[in-house]
Formats: C-alpha cells, structure tokens, sequence
C-alpha cells in the first residue's frame, strides 16, 4: 500500500490525472471488437506498459482499465469481473511503484436504467457492487462518463456501502450542458456533493475549450474539487483522431483552473502522456484557489434545480387525507390517477411536489418506491417524500433521482434519531416540524426553540442548517385566534435567528370557517411577508398560487414582472368551441368534444335515468366510433378522443350517481399488461383508456411485468380477464410464460378442470396463429376488438 | 449534426391508421401542437462507421446474406430521436392518451427522417460506389438480438446514449439500427418490400391495399 493516500493528494494544489486508456490500447494493437479489458489478463504488459508512460508524465493517479468491467459488458468476455478486475489493479499496481495511486475505473452499465430502459435501481446497485469488491486492493473509485445520475446514484452508494475508499464522480455532459438523458451540471453537483462524494465533475464528452461552461457551472454549484478530464477535442468521424494538440490542450486547461475550485485534471478519449507531460508544465506554474459557490439551498430532480431563494410552492395534492378518489386510487393501484394530480398542480405553477401515499390499507414502502419511480418518469419538479416512517423514507431516498426533502423530522427524540441519519446518508433537505414530545408549544419561543434543537442536531450529523427547513405550524385561527400570530413570529424568528428557510401548511388556519378560500389567502399573504419561502398549498387554487405569484411581483422578486406577465399575458389557445343548440351527445361524442359533451349529459341527467342515459347514448355513441375506426373512416385518435370524451360523461354520470347515493357501475374488472422484458406500451395504454370508457375497471400494473405478479394480482382480485400486450418477437415468450404459469396455479381453475382466467393478447408482432398456439383466448388486432372481447366476456350488462 | 425543420405527416398519419382518413378540426390542432413539440424535444443523434464483412459475425441468417450478397464492406448506422421523446410520450398517455398516439407516430417519422439524412451522409462519402438500403434486425430472419454487437461496434451507448435491453429493444425507444452493403457494382434493385417483412400477417397498411413505403 501507498504512504500517501488520496485524501493527503486532496491537500495539495492539484492532482495530476492519466489520459485516455482506449487510445492507448488502440495503438498498441487492439482489434476492432476485441474487449479492452481482457488485455488486463491476455497482455498484461501492454497495459502496465500504457499506466507507467502516463506516471512518467507526471500522474499522480492512474485508473485502472476497467471502464466496462461489469457482469453485464462482460458476459462473453470469457472471464468473471473479478478476474478482469483484479488483474487490472494488479497491472496498475506493478506499474506504480508507489510513485502514483490507483484509481478503480468504474464506468456505466452499458443499459439504461427504468423507466428509460428496463434495468432496475438495485440490478444496477448489484453490478457495481460486484466491480468494487473485486477491486478492494484499489485506492480510489472513479466513477466515470456516466450520463444517467440515478445509475451514478447506484454506483456512489454501492461504494459507500461496501467500501470504505473515497469516492470521485464524474458525469460526460454535451454542449447544450446537459447529458444524454437530460442530466443538468447544478443537478449533478448538488446531488452528488449530497452523497458525500470527495470530488466530482466531468470527463470526455468534449475538447477543453467547448467543456468550459460546463466546468464553471460546476464550480458554481459545489464547494467540493472540481474534477475534469476533457477529450483532446472533437474527433473526426472516419479517422478518430482528435483535433486538439497537447500544447493547446494544456492552455485551454489552465484557463480553466483559473475558474478555481478545479482540483484533479487529465484528460480521456485521444489523450496521450504528451497530453499529460503538457499539462504538468502548466499546473506547476499555477496557484489553486477555491471559487466563489452559490450558497443558497437548493433541491432538484435529475434535470430540474429549484433554488430556495425565493417563495416556491409546494404542491399538496398527491395525499390521500380527505380525498376520497385518491384512496381509491391507491387501492386499486392506479399510478395514472396520482400521475394525473402530479401534472395538474405542474401544470398549475406547483415547482415541489410532496408525494403522500401513507394509507393503513396498503404497503406504504412499496406504493412510495413505485409512484416516485413513476412521477420521475413524467415530471421534471424535485419531489418532497412525506412519510412518518424511517423504512419508507430510506426506500423513497434510494430511488430518488436528485436531492429531494424529506418531510419531515421534528423535535421528539425517536424522529431526530430515525430521520437525520438518512438525510444526512443521502445528502437531502428536510422539513423540521416545530413539535416534541409535549406537543406542539403554544408560543412562538417554544416553537422557536424546538427549531433550534432540530436545526443544532442536524449540524452535529453534519447537515447544514440552510438544507433544514422549519415549518412552524398553522392552527386553526377559529379554535384559538392568537395562534395564528404565534406561528408567524416563530416563523420570523427562525428564519432571522436561525438562518433557516420556512415552510408552512396554509390550509389549516381556516378550517371550521365559512369562506375558508378567503382566510387562506390573506394568511399565505401574511406569512410570505414574514419571510415564508415554501408555501405547500394546492397550487391548483388560482387564487392560492396567484397570491404567490403577485407577492413576489411587489416584493421587487419577480424582476420587471416576467413571470407574472408570462402567466397572465398568455392567451389560451384552445380550438374553437363549436356550440350549435343543435349538437346532441352523439355527435359530441363522434366529434371528440369534451365540454360540450358534459353539459349535455348534465342536462341529460335532468330528465333521464343515469343508466338510461349509458346505455342509450353514450355506448351507442361510442360503439358508432369504433364502426368509423373500423371501416377506416377515422383514425386512432380520433377514437381516443371520442373515447376521452365519453369519459367526462361518464365522470359527470359518476359524480351524480354519488351524490344520489347509487353505486358507481362497473361492468368488471380486467388486468392488463405488457408482458415482462417489453417497455413498448403505448398499446396497452390505448387499449385501457378505450375499456375503461365502456365502464370497465381496469387494473393496470404497467409494463415490464412478471408473470407471477399478474398472476398474483388475478387471484387476490379474482379476476376473469386478462390483456397482455408485447411488442416485439422477443418478448413474446414472456407472454406465452404468463398463460401458462395462470393454467398451472390452482386458484385460477374452475372444478371441471378449465381456467378461471380468460386471456386476450395484443400486439404488433402478434398473429392470431399464435395467440391460439400461446393458449390465449383471443386475439385482439385493435384497442376496438379489445372492447368487444370485454363485451363477449362480460355480457352486455 | 442533423436537425429536422418538419415532420413527414403523410408518414405519420400513415402510422396512426391511414393516410385516406378526413380529418376534424380538433385533429387538425392536436396534428399541430404535436409536431411542434416533437421538433422542440428531439435531439437527433447519429453513428456510423464502415467496416469489413469477412469474420465480422454479423452476417446471420439468409435474409442478411441474400441481402449483402456481393459486399465486402458494409456501415453499420444506428440513430435515435434522444430520451426526452419517451418521457413526452409518457407523459402525455397520462393526461392524454389521443396526443401520445400522435406524438408516437411523429417521433417514429423522425427516427426514419433522420435515417434518411444518413443515408444522404453516407452517399455523399461513398462516390463511385453503390449501395444497398438499409437492411434492420428484426427484417426477415436477421435477429433482434444482433443488435447489442452493433451499438457495441458503434460505441453508442457511450457515444450517443444508445442501449438495449436484456430482450434487445433499443432505449430510447424510437431509435433504429441497420446495416448498408457497399458494392463495387451496381445492384439489383432491391426493395425492403412485404416478403422480409415480419408484419406481413398482420399489416394494417396491406389490408388497405396501402404499403408501408419499407
């Protein structure tokens, strides 16, 4: 082992990095398909060969050739990660000689992770978990060129939690400073700076001169080193060369030292020890100095940072207290329910979402984990996870993409100890309640000093009081009036005492009054002007959101307006209502025509029986659309659109139906799926809005879904109809699984030996010659023959 | 860098169930709206790279061969439309399942526009020789699963964010892989036509006598 380590090598000015492997590799022979990494044991010299050139340049650390050492690259490699692997730093080792330290070369997976593609959180965790035990003789991981910051996410903590090494994160970003799948710099430095990591930056992606923005950006956004390994500029397409000399290479690196902050420098893809040797003469004449970093808290999702240096609303909405249509939404497991509430309140001008699906009936920990997986998948605003428990906490920050806030911690010792340690663990913000033990104190001192405890032991764990924000509390001002000006002086006090950031529940002060909207408003008001910076409202109250919005237009927040203006200048372009008295809900319906479509079935609703209505209009109607489908008349989504339309009748139906009392209608229930290894389900998607507009219920469990769980889900729920959809000839098989493992499990017969369970199957590559060999029940070559599969199966009740 | 300034909609509308169809007015806007957003969230990205036929391993199967038959060199090309075409995607059969169906069919006229631009790239590089068209995996007997040796060839995952799955579907979704014999002589005029074509069972476009124009 090395007397010096890496973080002695951190007390220094800068750390002196190798250059590219691959080129290297590349002239000493490496054959077009041949793996990299298996030269580690086939030639070992050659690429100890390539690490001492590079330590005669001056590298300080060399990183081992392993960049795709993992099981998934390698798996016809001929040889097991740990060979590969530890051969590597034996190579690296052998060249060192103690004059450099070695660096374990951890690059991406090589498949992307969900919801993108269809490798899980903890695959990925498991891949590289293998890669760091096999290089414990290491001194250093370096995890490299990754343009997926959950993956990079996995990698980080898999090396914190089986290793003890220090870790260095670094992310290839394009010109427009962001990476592949939409990674921003501030996204990247705030998380990862979060996950305790002892540098981070960016490597490859770019020559020198064209990264600069990105690495400003970068030393702006964290106060960590600043890690850069550039390309030795733009290659040529046909003779991979590269454009930039050694010399200029190292000239635009020392302007780029120069932005401070900027630690550890090499260089990646067609860099050579010259490169190297150039860039030592430049540092050795260069001072290391620390940049000016913002010092505002921030939260953020992997593509959007939202700073908390002004009020920022927090949507309320995704929380089943009192909603009655969300707890029914959690129970059926209708993710598109809650994902629809998500991108209502975005769309409202929501920037946070908080995220409460805590529901005594359900596994709290599972639904969290699959609806923030979900919501990152449509949404770009950070996420606040809201849960009481440590276990659903710690399972939601594991998957969260970006540094989200934890709501909430407060001043009882079993909270402090439970929740701190994984904010801290996952470098999160979190939302301190001003309650203890005794309850919530009655004065604005009590409060006050509640926030102190909270703030002062979440800076024993190391986490900063900026990235803890205090909620003072909001009390009913009709039970006790005075309360209202407790919480706000409380507020005042922790905010210009304690230098925390606020937030506040607004919606409790009004409740047991009449015009609760009006109360609400003028305290969120109130409490903006006592230095409130996180409202968590329902941003879909336009009155709510647009006090917010004016507030910081007479703050001198929102500068010249912009905002406001943007907003409110903005003229709705919606397709011309087209109202002819004459219109009937038929032709509302033929012509996709959802307003109009309501008020006619409320109208309806007047003088006709529900039902009635139903099954003498709104079906006729749909099933008239699916005849033009058929016949070619229209096209698909046109039939979405009459499907759509039917469906606010139906809502209109439904919500009268609840009010006189009637149970809702459900014409059955059917599961549907893509089948397992398929992600292509925009199919399903089509054919679920379609059935659930004739009355059905339908059970979506998403796409990627293993057999046993659509099995499982069918005999919970006993079900007797089954779509599962797949799109390509690979997939195929997983369908065929799925019927058979339902014709083998014994809940699913009926006593004379026949299935319980009806199968219907769809998909591009499907043919009817093969759903019948699969043993499926029908084929269905459209969303249309969906419908009328469901038809046959259930009657037309 | 290829930047697409409009989507074929004719290509489009094909992929939604017919060119023949009257449009409403409603349509018409939707049609609108999503070609725009389509052109604002793509990011066109694109490989390819000329190599050597002889004990490449990626000649397998008849259909290939027959098609690559008399080329020593071929390019391998992959192209996809970027990750935040799947995200809009998804996005939208949240709240609206008629626009995600368009902004399906659009993205999937961009992914074949883009191709189209290669093929333009590659002729311009290639003078005096003649091509063939571009020839998929999952085209007649030529497996998906070669897909993985081609990115691998490409460097695409590294390069432009290209990946498959463990079941060889490329992410991000509207992407495409192929393969484009070089020839010292001319060609027999070749068409992709319905005969390769693992969908010609069950082709909507066949059944109204339209053609897919692969």
């Amino acid at each position: 082992m090395n007397t010096v380590n890496f973080n002695d090598l951190l007390k220094k000015d800068f750390i002196l990095l190798d250059g590219g492997m691959g080129t290297m590799l590349q002239k000493s022979g490496l054959k077009l398909g041949e793996i990299p990494e298996t030269l580690n044991i086939t030639r070992p010299e050659v690429v100890a060969d390539v690490h001492r050139s590079y330590i005669d340049s001056g590298a300080q650390i060399i990183a081992t050739n392993t960049f795709g050492a993992n099981s998934y690259k390698m798996k016809n490699s001929g040889y097991t990660v740990d060979e590969l692997i530890s051969a590597a730093v034996k190579n690296a080792r052998t060249a060192c000689k103690e004059k450099a330290l070695v660096a374990l070369d951890i690059g991406p997976v090589g498949q992307l992770l969900e919801p993108a593609g269809s490798l899980t959180f903890d695959d990925a965790y498991e891949l590289f978990k293998e890669e760091i035990i096999a290089g414990k003789d290491a001194d250093v991981i370096f995890f490299e060129t990754f343009t997926d910051l959950l993956e990079l996410k996995a990698g980080v903590l898999a090396a914190k939690e089986n290793s003890n090494k220090p870790v260095v994160a670094s992310m290839t970003f394009e010109e427009n400073g962001r990476t592949f799948s939409g990674v921003s710099v501030a996204s990247a430095a705030i998380t990862l700076e979060g996950l305790g990591v002892s540098a981070l930056g960016v490597n490859c992606s770019l020559g020198p001169d064209e990264l600069a923005p990105i690495v400003k950006e970068f030393t702006i956004r964290t106060s960590l080193p600043v890690f850069v390994k550039p390309n030795a500029g733009l290659p040529d397409p046909n003779s991979n060369t590269y454009n930039v000399s050694p010399l200029d290479f190292a000239k635009s690196m020392g302007k780029i030292i120069d932005f401070g902050s900027v630690k550890l420098i090499g260089g990646c893809c067609g860099t050579t020890p010259e490169y190297i040797s150039a860039l030592k003469k430049v540092i050795d004449t260069k001072k290391f100095k620390k940049a000016e970093a913002k010092k505002d808290t921030a939260v953020c999702s992997a593509t959007t940072t939202v700073e908390i240096n002004q009020p920022r609303i927090i949507g309320e909405r995704i929380n089943p207290t009192g909603k009655k249509l969300f707890k029914q939404a959690l129970l059926n497991n209708d993710i598109d329910y809650i994902l629809s509430q998500a991108i209502s309140q975005v769309n409202a001008g929501a920037d946070i979402l908080d995220v409460n699906v805590g529901l005594p009936e359900i596994d709290e920990k599972e639904m969290m984990v699959k609806v923030i997986k979900s919501l990152q998948s449509v949404v770009d605003v950070p996420l606040q996870i809201d849960s009481t428990k440590p276990d659903v906490i710690d399972a939601a920050l594991r998957i969260y993409n970006g540094k989200p806030i934890i709501n909430s911690v407060n001043g009882e010792e079993k909270s402090l100890n439970s929740v701190l340690p994984l904010v801290k663990k996952y470098g999160a913000s979190v939302i301190g309640l001003t309650l203890d033990e005794n309850g919530i104190p009655k004065t604005a001192e009590g409060r006050f000093l509640i926030a102190k405890r909270i703030v002062e032991r979440a800076n024993a764990l190391g986490i900063p009081s900026k990235d803890v924000y205090i909620d003072c509390l909001t009390l009913t001002v009709s039970a006790e009036q005075s309360a209202c000006r407790d919480t706000l002086n409380a507020l005042r006090r922790v905010k210009t005492e304690l230098g925390c950031k606020t937030c506040l529940g607004v919606s409790n002060i009004s409740f047991g009054l009449p015009n609760r909207p009006l109360i609400n408003h003028i305290f969120l008001t109130m409490a903006l002007e006592e230095g409130l910076d996180l409202p968590i409202i329902n941003p879909n109250d336009e009155l709510m959101t647009g006090s917010v919005r004016a507030y910081k237009v007479l703050a001198n927040i929102d500068k010249n307006s912009t905002e406001f203006i943007k907003t409110y200048n903005e003229v709705k372009t919606e397709t011309p209502k087209i109202t002819s008295s004459h219109t009937t809900l038929s032709d509302a319906i033929i012509n996709g025509l959802k307003g109009e479509a309501s008020s006619l079935t409320e109208k309806a609703l007047e003088s006709k029986d529900a039902m009635e209505i139903v099954n003498g209009e709104l079906i006729p109607a749909l099933d008239k659309v699916g005849a033009y489908f058929e016949s070619g008349k229209i096209f698909l989504p046109q039939l979405i659109q009459s499907a759509n339309t039917a469906q606010s009748c139906f809502d209109v139906i439904k919500a009268h139906l609840t009010k006189t009392d009637s149970s809702p209608v459900s014409k059955g229930e059917i599961i549907l799926a893509t089948v397992k290894g398929d992600i292509h389900d925009i199919g399903k998607n089509i054919v679920k809005v379609l059935l659930d507009n004739y009355g059905y219920t339908v059970i979506d469990l998403g796409r990627d879904v293993a057999p046993e769980v659509i099995i499982e889900t069918a005999v919970k729920k006993n079900i007797k109809l089954i779509g599962l959809s797949a799109l390509m000839t690979t997939t195929l098989k997983s369908m065929e699984e799925t019927i058979a493992l339902a014709k083998k499990t014994p809940e699913l017969q009926n006593p004379d030996g026949s299935s319980k369970c009806i199968f219907f199957v769809g998909g591009a590559v499907l043919t009817a010659d093969y759903a019948e060999k699969i043993g499926a029940d029908y084929y269905c070559k459209d969303a249309k023959e969906s419908v009328d599969t469901a038809k046959k199966v259930f009657g037309n009740k | 860098m290829i930047k697409l300034t409009e989507i074929n909609r004719a290509e489009a509308l094909r992929y939604m169930g017919g060119s023949k169809v009257k449009m409403n007015d409603s349509m018409e806007s939707l049609i609108e709206v999503c070609e725009k957003e389509i052109l604002e969230n793509i990011s066109p990205k694109y490989l390819y790279k000329k190599i050597s036929l002889e004990n490449s391993g990626l000649i397998v199967g008849n259909s290939v061969k027959k098609h690559l038959k008399g080329c020593d060199e071929a390019f391998l090309i992959c192209a996809t439309t970027g990750a935040k075409t799947d995200k809009l995607i998804r996005s939208a059969s949240v709240t609206d399942m008629a626009k995600a169906v368009v902004l399906d069919a659009m993205a999937s006229a961009a992914v074949e526009q883009i191709c189209n631009k290669i093929d333009e790239i590659i002729a311009k590089e290639t003078p005096g020789k003649y091509l063939t068209f571009r020839f998929s995996p999952g085209y007649g007997d030529y497996p998906l699963e070669i897909q993985e040796k081609f990115l691998s060839i490409l460097d695409a995952p590294r390069k432009i964010g290209l990946c498959t799955t463990d079941n060889s579907l490329l992410t991000p979704t509207k992407s495409v892989t192929a393969i484009m014999g070089i020839s010292d002589f001319p060609l027999e005029k070749q068409r992709r036509g319905c005969v390769i074509c693992n969908l010609n069972k069950t082709c909507k476009f066949r059944k109204t006598g339209e053609h897919c124009e692969l």
